[in-house]
């Protein structure tokens, strides 16, 4: 039983692909959906991702994310989270923010680690949005043992050093680090960073519990290929 | 808490990042304590950078301000600017680490420059990273980075000034984290960043603290500096933060304090988190980063470093605009009164003075000269009316 989740950045292309796309995860029992809300400065993003975020930015600000978050959780019924950048979430203010996206399981922050966690732990659990945290080749032992104990949602293991976009390579520090992650612990591992295909997921889910695929589900969506695209995954 | 100016600072990074930082931390502590680090340090300061830069006495100008005025000299550090105290200090650093690659970011030039200078000199492999916007108005740099070896990335996404720079400088170094040290050039970005640029900056201040007290008998009314990010201002300040001095930060004005037409981070900010620190911000109601602008490449960014948010909120220093046009003309006095061309960042301390005369009437007061304005000249050249 491996998950499958999606990343979309909110709004994009336009408001109706978007939607439509969010019906076509729905249509495959997609496990769950990231919605990504742009920010002006994505530095954890590589250029499909903030490309798209840029364009956006462009037309929209929070409150058409915030619209249009809810209009996916009418249509979409598995688990569904939010993932952004640190000071979309401060700058609008954390509290308003938690309490907007209420209708959320999650929130995931690309540039807050879990050595600043805390302040932001608080007004999300608040409103029962869990803050998820993220596990990279890098962390170590000590590091992933912290984690373990303090989630309580799914936990995202970033698979390389470097931006959305790369490719992924199942190395043996990978694996180790994943197994190690993986032992004792009861949530959801999943890997994302550098999937692409059916291939990558079906490797992928040797040492996880599922994986995320952001930048290549965005490409697909712009080409107008999503459907063949979510397709193919199965 | 560990790595905040009180309720500013942090770690607002990738998760990828924070073992890398652990290590930075923990190497920094050791190198400041390492006595041969240390003198090989103080050694290229001297012997290579030219330090200690002179406190000169500004007869000209002070006699046409009506106050003493003294200029601390960075303009003359190899390389012309301040920027080389921290470069010389992050390699020596990098390299006690046994890393070997060095990343940086750079807005006119100068940090790049002195990052490609001594990288020359210790045998780096040197990758700058610099807008499209700043590569064509600040072109000597590139020219001048280009020979000393440096590869010059030229970004051109969002702002394509500082801000992108520092952008693809942190995904350069997400990527290659193992093998490559972030050269950050200013007091900003995540702990231990701000630390270890006023750690190396430091020296603008004590030099210049011992220089008055040696030249006037007494300390100065006021220490005025420019700030981009912060770190000439942290550095000369920190020499005088613990005396009864006033603390006067510049920034950008631009155009008008209207958003997006000036770089005026601690007057018209609120607090907010870019490239890994929470510190003021300029930013929209929804904490989307603002477009900003100023005359001076350096100081075009919508960021300051933490340090600064806390000495603003304390009260320790004040924080004031200066218009692009005011610092025109402090460039433009600066040269015509003294035979010193100041760079357009440094001409912000220098304009703030001219334009504030009264205020400091019968006062004492330093200017931190943070660089020279060689590569400005293509800009002032530009600028309708001024031809020079
Ligand atoms: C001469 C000079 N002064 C000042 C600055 C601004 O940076 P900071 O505020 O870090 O001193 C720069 C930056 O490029 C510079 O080149």
């Amino acid at each position: 039983m491996c998950k499958l989740g999606i990343y979309l950045v909110c709004d994009y292309p336009n408001r109706e692909k978007f939607l439509e796309a969010v019906r076509v995860c729905e249509d495959f029992k997609i496990d769950f959906l990231e919605i990504g809300f742009p920010f002006s400065d994505p530095v954890a993003d590589g250029d499909a991702i903030e490309q798209a975020a840029f364009d956006v930015l462009q037309r929209e600000n929070t409150n058409d994310f915030v619209d249009r978050l809810k209009e996916v959780r009418a249509i979409f019924s598995k688990k569904l989270y939010v993932m952004t950048y640190a000071n979309v979430v401060f700058g609008y203010g954390s509290d308003r923010f938690a309490k907007d996206i209420e209708c959320a399981d999650g929130i995931i922050i690309a540039d807050l680690p879990y050595v600043e966690s805390k302040r932001f732990k608080k007004p999300f659990e608040k409103y029962g949005v869990n803050l998820i945290h993220f596990v990279t080749p890098e962390s170590t032992k000590e590091d992933m043992d912290k984690i373990k104990n303090s989630s309580k949602d799914f936990v995202y293991f970033v698979s390389m050093r470097g931006t959305t976009g790369g490719r992924l390579v199942l190395d043996d520090e990978l694996k180790s680090k994943l197994e190690y992650m993986k032992f004792g612990f009861n949530k959801d591992v999943i890997l994302g960073f550098g999937i692409k295909d059916k291939i990558d997921i079906k490797n992928a889910c040797e040492y996880s519990d599922g994986v995320v695929i952001g930048s290549e589900a965005v490409r697909n969506l712009n080409n107008n290929s999503f459907y063949n695209y979510i397709e193919s995954l199965f | 808490m560990n790595g905040y100016f009180g309720s500013y600072g942090g770690q607002f990074v990738p998760e990828t990042l924070i073992k890398t930082l652990r290590e930075l931390e923990d190497a920094f502590f050791r190198f400041k304590k390492d006595k041969i680090a240390k003198k090989e340090f103080e050694d290229y300061l001297k012997n290579y950078a030219g330090r200690e830069t002179p406190l000169y006495y500004a007869k000209n100008l002070s006699d046409y301000v009506g106050f003493k005025v003294y200029l601390k000299r960075e303009d003359l550090l190899h390389t012309g600017a301040h920027k080389l105290n921290n470069t010389l200090g992050q390699i020596l650093l990098a390299k006690f680490m046994g890393k070997n690659r060095i990343v940086a970011e750079t807005g006119a030039g100068q940090h790049g420059v002195a990052t490609a200078t001594a990288s020359a000199l210790l045998g780096m492999e040197c990758v700058v990273y610099m807008g499209k916007k700043d590569m064509e108005r600040q072109e000597p740099n590139v020219k001048r980075m280009k020979l000393l070896g440096a590869n010059v990335i030229k970004v051109e996404k969002g702002s394509m000034t500082l801000k992108s720079a520092i952008n693809e400088a942190l995904r350069d170094w997400v990527k290659n984290v193992k093998t490559t040290h972030y050269l950050l050039g200013s007091a900003v970005g995540p702990h231990p960043f701000p630390l270890i640029v006023k750690y190396f900056q430091s020296v603008i201040g004590k030099e210049a603290r011992k220089q008055i007290l040696n030249q006037e008998g007494r300390l100065p009314d006021s220490v005025v500096a420019c700030v981009g990010g912060g770190s000439n201002a942290i550095g000369i300040f920190s020499g005088f933060v613990k005396d009864n001095v006033e603390l006067i930060g510049v920034e950008a004005g631009g155009e008008s304090l209207e958003l997006g037409k000036h770089s005026a981070t601690l007057t018209k900010g609120r607090p907010g988190i870019l490239h890994g620190a929470l510190s003021y911000l300029l930013q929209d109601d929804y904490g989307q980063v603002a477009r900003v602008h100023s005359v001076s490449a350096g100081l075009d960014y919508p960021g300051v470093g933490p340090e600064h948010s806390y000495l603003k909120d304390s009260e320790r220093a004040k924080y004031d605009v200066c218009f692009d046009g005011e610092a025109i003309e402090g460039f433009k006095v600066l040269s015509r009164l003294e035979g010193i061309i100041p760079a357009l960042e440094s001409s912000h301390a220098v304009g703030y003075v001219l334009k504030n005369r009264d205020r400091f009437k019968d006062k004492l007061v330093i200017v931190n000269l943070s660089g020279r304005g060689d590569k400005d000249l293509g800009i002032i050249d530009s600028l309708e009316g001024n031809n020079v």
